[in-house]
């Protein structure tokens, strides 16, 4: 027999029993997952490309400043030689060998010359074939 | 989670929404009562499932995860669109008219009727009965799918059927 409580049962799961998406909502659900799915690896590998920059941009940053030390501290290793020499010649000069006291009397301004050359082109040289 | 692990999302996709299809839209439905609607929440709710399965740790079960998911969704579309009664939906609207004009026994409640009738329960009220009868769920589940304890459910199921059964022999 039916009491009121189970005909009430019967007519609630009749009326929401049957309650679902319609029929194309997984087409449309999978076709709109495609399309995220395409959208998701663009942006990764858009994300991949700019880390990637990021990445090359700091390294590039990180070199020029070590040069940059380098460089200073080989003006200043550079000048330090220089100076030594010049306190080295004027110190040894007295003890010098007269016939090579007369080379240098001859060639001394070009020795001068030629080291003050050396001495000031080595640094350039040094950041011309880094840079290069 | 072995296909999530296994990088097979869309595998997992496709079993997630095999199992959890009705049971979303019923969900979503409860809350917006409008079936296109709820149909869009769902969509939703998936590409939004989708979207977060691989950072899905399984602290919490996928069923109470996805549940969540849905009712938040569901309410920031509340929040969007005032609430919609489903006697707004067309179809709806239409049976309603048509109940009217037809006469109707002392004791026998059509769907129709029926339907009006539920949407006049509060709430909680409306929602638990709909997601009980809707899949015959368990109390627990239905517990589940609205983040009450099952004692709430049990209440609110009986208040509603006694005020249904109450509306339906006047």
């Amino acid at each position: 027999m039916n009491t009121p409580d189970s005909k009430l049962d019967e007519r609630l799961k009749a009326l929401f029993g049957g309650l679902d998406a319609g029929p194309e909502f997984e087409a449309r659900l999978m076709a709109r997952l495609q399309a995220e799915s395409q959208t998701d690896g663009k942006e990764r590998a858009m994300r991949a490309r700019r880390q990637e920059n990021e990445r090359h941009a700091r390294a590039l940053s990180n070199l020029m400043s070590w040069r940059h030390s380098m460089l200073r501290l080989l003006t200043l290793d550079t000048l330090g030689i220089g100076l030594l020499l010049v306190v080295a010649v004027v110190m040894a000069w007295p003890y010098l060998n007269p016939q090579l006291m007369g080379g240098l009397r001859q060639y001394g301004l070009d020795v001068v010359a030629m080291v003050g050359v050396l001495l000031a082109a080595v640094p350039l040289w040094m950041n011309r074939a880094r840079v290069g | 989670m072995e296909l999530v692990r296994a990088e097979r999302r869309h595998e997992a996709i496709t079993l997630i929404v095999g199992e959890f299809r009705r049971k979303v839209f019923g969900l979503a439905y409860s809350f917006l009562r409008n079936r296109e609607a709820a149909q869009d929440v769902a969509q939703d709710v998936f590409i939004k499932v989708w979207r977060a399965l691989p950072g899905f740790d399984g602290r919490a079960s996928l069923s109470t995860w996805i549940y969540t998911i849905t009712r938040n969704t569901s309410l920031s579309a509340l929040r969007a669109k005032r609430p919609q009664s489903s006697l707004s939906d067309p179809d709806v609207m239409a049976a309603v008219d048509a109940s009217d004009a037809a006469p109707s026994g002392d004791t026998v409640v059509d769907g129709v009727l029926l339907q009006r009738l539920v949407d006049q329960l509060p709430t909680k009220q409306r929602q638990v009965i709909m997601l009980f009868y809707m899949e015959e769920q368990s109390h627990e589940e239905v517990a589940t799918m609205l983040a009450m304890p099952v004692g709430t459910v049990k209440t609110l199921l009986h208040r509603a059927r006694a005020r249904l059964s109450a509306a339906a022999v006047k």
